[in-house]
């Protein structure tokens, strides 16, 4: 059986997904040590950008020609409205070269060995529901649940899965809630319009598990940090991240956090990009 | 009284102006038939007329023993006498606002290794468990074990006898039991559940008639436990609801399991019933 991490990287104006993502591909093969390959709308980008980037397969799909819509935030006083290409998440399925395949998010931080437990596992699929915001004073309701009176919440951001019949109706899953986004957004009483992969995979393993509490998803080790786009990336040294977090109530200030060792969603991707490209995130 | 058989279902319905709780108790019964595999007796208590329709569905129908004129409106001074009118060996009482979902067989397996057992542990429609502070303020801060009537079990037995003579003693005398044993928060009506804890109290039998493990559970739909905010007047306006016709009630999109205790009196719709009639009759 052969085991690799898959790297989502679909640029838009502003945000070279494709430098984050050869930045967390340098982060997996440090820490769990198996090879990574990207799933990307430019292949030419990184071969020109980044010739020595540290991919094992590169995979190229089709230029995602009507994509969303999205606020990046860069910190809580400023923000731009960008594409988001985020749809072409279900035919990871179909495209990966590994048996058993880690997905990652490009913003996705790895300062641990910790999935690699998940690596070796039985299980099928395997996911994150748990997770914890750094800034702790922020509510993390909607991380709990899609929203107050509906299903629980699962984040896209990371998760494991083993080429069978039964992940595959999965991915077909989330593919039928894509193509009828505007049904299951109704039916879920989801207020977003943007189509979300968190949203899909939720309601896709919520199915799967006969619509009720069910086994279809594993827990993966731990519980998934994250720090949310109000926040900034200052640098990431070895395993430690410097990050400024949002001050409650005192827009525009931050308090400085360090984490070590541990993995991170750093949803400001426009910081990460600074870090990468000059050492500093502010 | 008809023939005795081992295990069965109890329901006790005795109508008001407002609720037919005849017909509620007829839903759940149909609830039963459908659903289980092995055990599905069911027996009624109680002294309205049964209409023909609905009685065909029970395998007995019982009177309440020892009748008096006054009757309240929960009539909690007419309960205590489950115990005294069951025609079954091992009894599983159920609330009639309530549905069974799932065949619960192993509920039996369980609870037979006791002589009486309550149900502890509820969750919400999203199937969290609830530690229920909202309406249970009387239990907490009173120190008391935490049954709820709306689902126990007993067997015929001289403990399971005892503990009903105490529940009865308790239920006479509610007042008074009140002010000895559930003085915080008091509640000035007779609550067959705190009733229940303080006869659990009184006759220190907790360990026998609670317990952390048991499989014993249902849903709960009073509005302020399913974790809403702002908590609304209906369950029934917040979120849909379909009972589809494999059986399966789907609330909020999330199939519910097990025991569903719906609360709200006006659920049980004609709609509800011939979906729960056709699902009986295999049509």
């Amino acid at each position: 059986m052969t085991t690799g991490a898959i790297l989502f990287a679909q640029n838009n104006s502003t945000v070279d997904y494709i430098k984050l993502a050869v930045f967390a591909a340098s982060r997996v093969i440090d820490h769990l040590n198996i090879p990574v390959s990207i799933i990307t709308d430019n292949q030419q980008w990184l071969i020109d950008h980044y010739p020595n980037h540290p991919f094992d397969q590169i995979i190229e799909i089709a230029l995602d020609t009507s994509p969303q819509q999205k606020y990046f935030h860069d910190g809580t006083l400023a923000s731009h409205k960008l594409d988001w290409k985020n749809k072409s998440r279900s035919s990871v399925y179909d495209l990966t070269p590994y048996d058993r395949t880690l997905v990652i998010d490009s913003d996705y931080i790895i300062s641990s060995a910790i999935l690699k437990t998940a690596l070796i596992n039985e299980h099928d699929f395997q996911i994150y529901s748990r997770s914890f915001d750094l800034a702790s004073w922020r509510t993390t309701l909607e991380f709990s649940r899609i929203n107050q009176y509906s299903i629980p919440f699962y984040w896209a951001t990371v998760f494991i899965f083993n080429k069978n019949s039964i992940t595959q109706c999965f991915f077909d899953l989330i593919a039928y809630i894509r193509h009828n986004w505007l049904y299951f957004r109704n039916l879920y009483s989801i207020e977003s319009y943007v189509f979300r992969n968190d949203f899909a995979f939720s309601i896709a393993i919520h199915i799967m598990n006969g619509k009720t509490n069910g086994e279809f998803a594993v827990e993966l080790p731990g519980t998934m940090g994250y720090s949310i786009d109000k926040d900034i990336l200052v640098d990431i040294v070895n395993d430690k991240i410097h990050i400024l977090l949002e001050k409650q109530n005192h827009p525009g200030e931050y308090i400085l956090s360090k984490t070590q060792g541990i993995d991170l969603h750093v949803m400001n991707k426009l910081s990460l990009s600074r870090f990468i490209d000059g050492g500093r995130g502010v | 009284m008809g023939a005795v058989v081992s295990k069965g279902f109890l329901l006790f319905a005795q109508n008001t102006d407002d609720v037919n709780y005849i017909e509620q108790a007829y839903a759940l019964a149909l609830s039963i038939k459908i659903s289980q595999s092995d055990i599905k007796s069911v027996s009624l208590m109680t002294n309205c007329k049964v209409p023909n329709k609905y009685s065909k569905v029970f395998d007995q129908i019982v009177p309440i023993p020892w009748t008096t004129d006054t009757t309240t409106v929960l009539a909690g001074e007419h309960r205590w006498k489950l115990y005294h009118a069951t025609p079954y060996e091992e009894t599983i009482v159920l609330d009639t606002d309530m549905l069974l979902l799932e065949d619960i067989s192993v509920w039996w397996d369980y609870c037979g290794h006791y002589d009486f057992k309550f149900c502890s542990r509820i969750k919400n429609y999203k199937q969290d468990v609830v530690n229920d502070t909202y309406h249970r303020k009387a239990f907490i801060t009173n120190k008391l074990t935490n049954p709820y009537y709306a689902l126990h079990y007993f067997k015929k037995r001289p403990q399971s006898l005892e503990f009903y003579k105490v529940l009865e003693f308790v239920c006479n005398n509610w007042q008074w039991c009140y002010d000895k044993f559930a003085p915080n928060e008091y509640q000035d009506w007779l609550s067959m559940d705190l009733a229940a804890a303080i006869a659990i109290e009184i006759s220190g039998t907790h360990e026998q008639a609670v317990d952390a493990v048991s499989p014993l559970e249902f849903i709960h739909m009073k509005t302020p436990i399913q974790g809403w905010i702002p908590i609304p007047v209906s369950w029934q306006d917040t979120v849909p609801f379909v009972l589809n016709t494999q059986g399966d009630l789907i609330v909020g999109n999330i199939k519910q399991t097990k025991l569903f205790h719906y609360v709200e009196k006006n659920f049980i719709s004609k709609h509800i019933l011939t979906k729960l009639e056709n699902l009986a009759n295999g049509t």
